[in-house]
């Protein structure tokens, strides 16, 4: 009788302790790498691991510098994270060579958010892509710079959303200050991040990426070209190029007060808050033939080798939600690509002179491409070395244009190019 | 036996080494041969394409030739100018004044700083309208200051001449101190002697006696040259304007990384390796002219 209830007892016990184990026998660890370590006050992972006990994340942080070998030696290897935070200019590789998974099923699903409320570039990536290979985890774009107080000095009106260029134009002749014979302050400064050029460029009529995925420039690089050629070197109300470092200027001619206007990235915004001397604003990139700015993000995208893809979308759709794209917003200061969230402007970060209104972000949102992100950065890069070249006067224009589409040829193939 | 054990033992000291040098330099070397006859994305399996990286880099209208060019010219100029520095700094600093020891403070300090810092500095001291060298030329007159950093003309000269401030310059510049307190003073003594001045005690004394070290900071130097190439111009002038600096180790950095062409960033390696081996081998061919290794 004591035996039998001795077993009785033992078997209950292995049973309780057997419950809570295969309870914690459900808890999937999902692996996420990404370039900005994760912030204390604004951590997005510990919140989705809060909301989904039952999920872990490993998360890696890979440096910025080699952020995009590693992913991809990773992936050759098989063993890349179960969610990726891909950069643009790796997610067509990525989608081609099918080392990750079309999210459209989830999407449609998901009530978390629904694809119409994403910015307009979205769904043109969907367009080139055939399918929706990731989400914006959250972006930035190019915008216009300018100083109000020179601009009050000068008794010009300050930029909106309805400038063209022949507004620029004016008002950077009125805001050009020569004091024997030295330009004191520059109507604009030169364009120190490579972007710049190619959304000036896209101004002007080129689509930079068409809807095929090919590199297409031709006409309005060479108008755009010529145009800031004249400003730069006749007119002389452009600042002359400055060397940069990977696109960031060392002598920010804006931020010294020496040049009214100034293109760069809306990420520039956490730097000028510090400006004390002036009060300055933001503006969208003036109208050419039509409006354009490049935005730039990087896009979730799910490992098509991974184990646990339900529980990467988990993750991916947390992070897309509200209360995930409010603490991303949050913690690195840039919009979100979901409109209604972006509208609520948890990215902003005022400073005391500046920018007073933020605007210029949910416009440029509306017309914003990815443009040449989605294309390999040595070329992008290289390209522009070519075009400070012919705005030096060092290199014609049309040599620049002919080396640029020899250049895309060789790195992108004959297919990668489209024809003039 | 034991004589058997004795021929083995120095190898089993060296083989950690051999091991390290199998696995990190010489595997990598071999593996970066095979990929220069591969076409590779790093995502996707390389595919073989024999020599096709080689005839289109050195194709009539290909953009290597120009990087060649700039490539020949950054190597040996700046090994000229690195090597004259430091053993000017060198000699500077053996002569027998005082006051002598915070100057060697002072020439040593800019070695010790990280080259990235630097080179936002010298963007700073050069830059056309905030920096201060155009700043010191107007106060002499000169209005419009060059575009040190942006002009074709200037900038590969520019780059050159900061290549003093890297630390291996400072490294040679030790080497150097080391070696001419290595003369023997009685030679310098013997030479005064017979009438000779200044000049005839360096090019007849100093340098005959030092011409071992010479020897061996000049192919150092050289093959530093093209590791300084990628430290100092990557941030400074990131190979532009157009390709006025664009050497051969940024194209490979650019190619394979920024590119996704490890096959085609492999073949200029190639090149390049060759390029420092051939003058490297030149080096020493000339060497015996002038290097005396008994004095």
């Amino acid at each position: 009788m004591k035996k039998k209830l001795l077993v009785v007892l033992m078997i209950l016990g292995l049973m309780c302790s057997l419950v809570p184990a295969s309870f914690s026998a459900e808890v999937i660890t999902i692996r996420y790498a990404h370039w900005n370590a994760l912030s204390d006050k604004y951590n997005y992972v510990k919140a989705f691991e809060k909301k989904y006990p039952n999920i872990k994340v490993e998360f890696t942080l890979i440096p910025e510098a080699e952020y995009s070998q590693k992913l991809s030696t990773m992936a050759m290897a098989g063993n890349a994270p179960d969610v990726l935070c891909l950069w643009e200019c790796d997610i067509s590789r990525f989608a081609k060579d099918g080392l990750i998974s079309p999210l459209d099923d989830y999407v449609s699903q998901t009530r978390a958010f629904t694809l119409d409320d994403f910015i307009p570039a979205v769904r043109n990536l969907i367009k080139m892509q055939g399918k929706l290979y990731g989400l914006p985890w959250c972006f930035a774009t190019e915008i216009m710079y300018y100083n109000k107080d020179l601009f009050d000095k000068a008794h010009v009106p300050y930029p909106t959303k309805d400038w063209t260029w022949k507004d620029f134009e004016n008002a950077a002749k009125k805001l050009t200050v020569v004091k024997e014979g030295k330009v004191e302050q520059w109507g604009c400064d030169a364009l120190g991040f490579q972007g710049l050029w190619y959304s000036l460029i896209g101004t002007f009529g080129d689509d930079i990426v068409n809807d095929k995925g090919q590199f297409s420039m031709g006409k309005g690089a060479r108008d755009f070209l010529q145009w800031w050629y004249d400003l730069t070197n006749k007119d002389k109300v452009i600042a002359a190029p400055q060397v940069s470092t990977s696109g960031v200027i060392s002598t920010d001619l804006f931020m010294a007060g020496k040049a009214a206007m100034a293109f760069n990235g809306s990420w520039m915004t956490s730097v000028y808050k510090d400006i004390k001397n002036f009060r300055w604003s933001i503006a969208p990139i003036p109208k050419g033939v039509r409006h354009y700015t490049t935005l730039h993000t990087g896009f979730f995208a799910i490992n098509s080798k991974s184990k646990v893809k339900d529980a990467a979308w988990k993750f991916v759709e947390f992070c897309m939600s509200e209360e995930g794209q409010k603490l991303i917003n949050e913690a690195g200061n840039n919009p979100s690509a979901r409109i209604s969230i972006l509208k609520k402007g948890y990215y902003r970060v005022r400073g005391p002179m500046g920018p007073g209104v933020w605007d210029a972000i949910d416009e440029s949102a509306q017309f914003g491409q990815w443009g040449y992100v989605l294309l390999p950065p040595g070329l992008t890069f290289d390209i522009v070395k070519d075009f400070n070249a012919a705005i030096l006067g060092q290199m014609s224009i049309d040599d620049v244009l002919k080396r640029t589409i020899s250049r895309a040829k060789e790195i992108l193939g004959e297919g990668g190019v489209a024809s003039e | 036996m034991s004589s058997k054990r004795g021929s083995i033992v120095p190898y089993l000291y060296l083989l950690p080494w051999i091991i390290g040098f199998i696995l990190f330099t010489g595997g990598p070397i071999l593996a970066a041969i095979f990929l220069s006859f591969t076409k590779w994305d790093l995502l996707t399996s390389p595919i073989w394409i024999g020599l096709s990286n080689f005839t289109g880099m050195f194709s009539p209208g290909s953009d290597f030739w120009g990087i060649l060019k700039v490539t020949l010219i950054f190597t040996v100029f700046s090994v000229i100018i690195t090597m004259a520095w430091s053993l000017f700094m060198a000699i500077l600093l053996n002569q027998k004044i005082y006051g002598v020891s915070p100057f060697s403070f002072f020439y040593f300090a800019p070695a010790v700083v990280p080259l990235i810092a630097l080179t936002f500095i010298f963007q700073l001291i050069f830059s056309k309208e905030l920096g201060i060298v155009n700043y010191l030329l107007s106060l002499i007159g000169v209005k419009e200051g060059p575009n040190w950093l942006m002009d074709y003309r200037l900038v590969l000269w520019v780059v050159i001449t900061l290549c003093i401030y890297t630390y291996f310059t400072g490294q040679m510049m030790l080497i150097f101190d080391s070696a001419l307190k290595e003369v023997p003073k009685e030679l310098y003594e013997a030479a005064e002697i017979d009438g000779a001045n200044s000049l005839d005690k360096f090019f007849k004394v100093t340098f005959p006696a030092i011409s071992p070290i010479l020897l061996f900071n000049l192919v150092t130097a050289t093959i530093n040259s093209l590791n300084t190439s990628f430290t100092l111009i990557y941030p400074l002038t990131g190979g532009g304007p157009g390709e006025a600096t664009q050497v051969i180790s940024l194209d490979i950095y650019t190619n394979a990384f920024k590119n996704f062409r490890i096959g085609y960033a492999s073949a200029e390696a190639v090149i390049l390796f060759i390029l420092v081996a051939m003058i490297s081998i030149l080096e020493f061919k000339f060497s015996s002219k002038w290097v005396y290794y008994e004095v």
